[in-house]
């Protein structure tokens, strides 16, 4: 057997170790009714599609809708490699055999990704026929795949190199680069959108010379992975208890200021620490996201007036509980820290502390979603929805913080 | 003068058929530095551990301030300041937060708070990195974010595991300095290490530990004496050597 074989013979030992290893997990996601949570939303979709489909309005923005929906699946390019930290000591020494490794990363991520993309081109393509039409789809298909073989070769270089900082500004160009591309294949005749993603191409071929690189970037490979199986963990996590992996954190500068303002003072020891977990963590940061979105989704259906107002109530009651069950994991945040029993602080101090910080961001983040409920139909001379909904929101609120508490005595007891 | 921390007939471990500490008694006392010295394994930071108060005693007590964990909890924490073998940091706060969340824990004054900071940021050659998360800190930086902790809080004792791991030779002096600092203004300090010849210059009195029982304490003739070396000679480490290995390696 050559060095490469046994490399691949770990490459598919590793692959089956992560699918043994989460295999029990899906199995207690597909006991907890998400799947059906899942088909609901299938459905209702596939609704939605196809009377979008038989009732295409002439209005309907078709080419920023298709240049959306293809970049984010044409350059979103993943790349599992199974690669651990151990590897830098135990498998770099082999870096000249790797080739055979990654090539079933490649191979693997790309069949996925690929899969992917052409589901939602043939599913965007109906739409686009209804509209203007302009290239085929035998030709948007081609775009589609020689768009998605450059992205994954740019999503690989930009790995190789050394800067983070020179690594970002090229995902955004590339990422960039694509919408534009998709742009011009959406709207113009094929041989000028064949001529522009050639030269693109060209382009970019020569860009990625210019910035220094690792000729197999260990690190980069290792935090990816460490990445994906994060986040898979994270998923897991809201159906499951979940074996906790190193989180991840993010400075969010703009946000310092929050901090900043915990004034200084032994009753706020903990609400120091829980509000940086809580700005800096991956949960903060799916916590933030999901405001966002949850704000510009409430605020078109209250703009639409959809189900005279009711229709963003309904979804500003499903965000509400989406960052309740997000915020509700800041208390496993500092569940193991030997700091909590070294602290001259008494047990019930810290749960105190930490329902504080609970409360006060549940209630701006409440009162944010509100806002953008409640101003829309407030134009609109419709009151009663919002009224609604604050008092509702009001009341969870406050039964809050005795809920939270019991379950943090019942963390203790199992501690 | 009353002990800082008195260690009683401890018998303690992970396991109540099995445990790591035999019946382990000492007392630290104001004003004096005690080196805990024993192989890896010995059971010193099993001691450390039921000293901090996250272990239980399967017999015997400890007693820190004069009083038991159980007894008055906060009194107990808020005598003794930790810097753990290995540094554990909380990866969201930076360096100066860190400071900060120290000092709100221990109740340090405001005013006294930011001269502290601002000293011992200096002292260990922190002050570029005050503005650094945990986790873009060397090992050595993460033990001196540790450090810092520690002496922020100025506690009457301070429980020191393995200081010198990875620290740099300038980390080791600043370290080395203050601990005499707060020596001379009255605090006790239980340090751990394995290096004997940094022990043996700045600790007053040793616990030798070997498989789990204290098998000498006291000054270095005490010590020597228990080794069964003659009181003319001899460092730390000869009487180290005799105790653990019995004169012979096996």
């Amino acid at each position: 057997m050559t060095p490469d074989q046994t490399l691949e013979k770990l490459w598919h030992r590793r692959a089956k170790a992560f699918r043994e290893e989460t295999m029990p997990y899906f199995r207690y996601m597909g006991q907890s009714g998400f799947p059906a949570f899942m088909s609901l939303i299938i459905i209702s979709s596939a609704i939605g599609y196809i009377n979008l489909i038989r009732h295409t309005p002439a209005s309907f923005p078709f080419a920023t809708v298709g240049v959306i929906a293809m970049t984010l699946v044409l350059c979103w390019s993943p790349l599992r490699t199974w690669l651990a930290a151990g590897d830098t000591v135990f498998l770099m020494p082999r870096e000249a055999e790797m080739s055979g490794y990654l090539r079933l990363s490649f191979r693997y991520t790309t069949i996925a990704c690929t899969l992917l993309a052409a589901i939602v081109l043939l599913l965007y393509l109906p739409i686009y026929n209804q509209g203007p039409a302009i290239s085929g789809g035998w030709a948007l298909a081609l775009a589609a795949a020689a768009l998605k073989a450059g992205n994954i070769w740019g999503a690989w270089k930009e790995r190789q190199m050394t800067w983070p900082g020179m690594r970002r500004l090229m995902r955004l160009l590339r990422w960039t680069a694509t919408a534009l591309s998709l742009a011009v294949w959406l709207n113009c005749p094929v041989w000028q959108a064949a001529a522009f993603t050639l030269l693109i191409g060209i382009l970019f071929g020569l860009l990625y010379r210019l910035p220094g690189r690792h000729r197999f970037p260990w690190e980069r490979l290792i935090d990816e992975e460490a990445r994906t199986r994060k986040r898979y963990y994270v998923f897991f996590g809201l159906f499951i208890d979940v074996p906790t992996l190193p989180s991840s954190i993010a400075k969010r500068p703009y946000l310092s200021w929050v901090l900043r303002a915990v004034s200084y003072s032994n009753r706020n020891t903990f609400v120091y620490l829980y509000t940086a977990s809580l700005l800096r963590t991956e949960m903060g940061g799916i916590i933030i996201r999901l405001l966002l979105l949850g704000c510009l989704i409430i605020y078109w259906l209250a703009d639409a007036l959809l189900l005279s107002g009711y229709g963003c109530i309904l979804v500003f009651g499903i965000f509400m509980g989406l960052i309740a069950v997000q915020l509700g994991g800041l208390r496993h945040i500092h569940r193991h820290s030997v700091w909590k029993h070294v602290y001259p602080m008494p047990e019930k101090q810290r749960a105190w502390q930490y329902l504080r910080v609970d409360r006060l961001a549940m209630l701006l983040c409440t009162a944010l979603l509100w806002l953008f409920a409640a101003l829309p139909l407030a134009f609109s001379g419709v009151y009663l929805p919002e009224l609604a909904a604050a008092a509702l929101a009001l009341v969870y609120i406050g039964i809050r913080p005795a809920r939270l508490r019991k379950k943090i005595i019942m963390d203790e007891d199992e501690d | 003068m009353e002990p800082i921390l008195q260690v009683n007939e401890l018998t303690g471990g992970y396991s109540p058929r099995r445990p790591v500490l035999h019946n382990i008694s000492f007392e630290v006392r104001p004003g004096e530095m005690v080196g805990l010295i024993g192989l890896n394994g010995a059971g010193k930071s099993t001691t450390i551990k039921h000293i901090l108060g996250l272990m239980k005693p399967q017999a015997g007590e400890v007693k820190v301030d004069g009083v038991t964990l159980e007894e008055e909890t906060e009194r107990y924490r808020s005598a003794f300041a930790y810097v753990p073998e290995t540094p554990v940091l909380f990866d969201e706060l930076t360096v100066e937060e860190h400071l900060r969340l120290t000092g709100m824990a221990y109740s340090v004054q405001d005013n006294q708070y930011e001269a502290r900071e601002d000293e011992l940021l200096k002292q260990f050659q922190m002050m570029p990195k005050r503005k650094a998360f945990a986790s873009h800190l060397s090992k050595g930086m993460k033990q001196k974010v540790m450090i810092m902790n520690a002496l922020l809080a100025e506690p009457p004792l301070y429980i020191i595991d393995e200081p010198f791991l990875g620290l740099d030779p300038l980390g080791i002096r600043s370290l080395l300095e203050r601990l005499v600092e707060v020596k001379r203004k009255g605090a006790a300090i239980l340090m751990s290490s394995h290096i004997l010849s940094t022990v043996e210059t700045y600790c007053d009195r040793f616990i030798v530990m070997h498989h789990g029982k204290v098998v000498a304490l006291g000054t270095l003739e005490d010590v020597r004496q228990a080794a069964g070396m003659d009181m003319r000679g001899g460092s730390l480490e000869d009487a180290f050597y005799k105790l653990v290995t019995g004169g012979h390696v096996s």
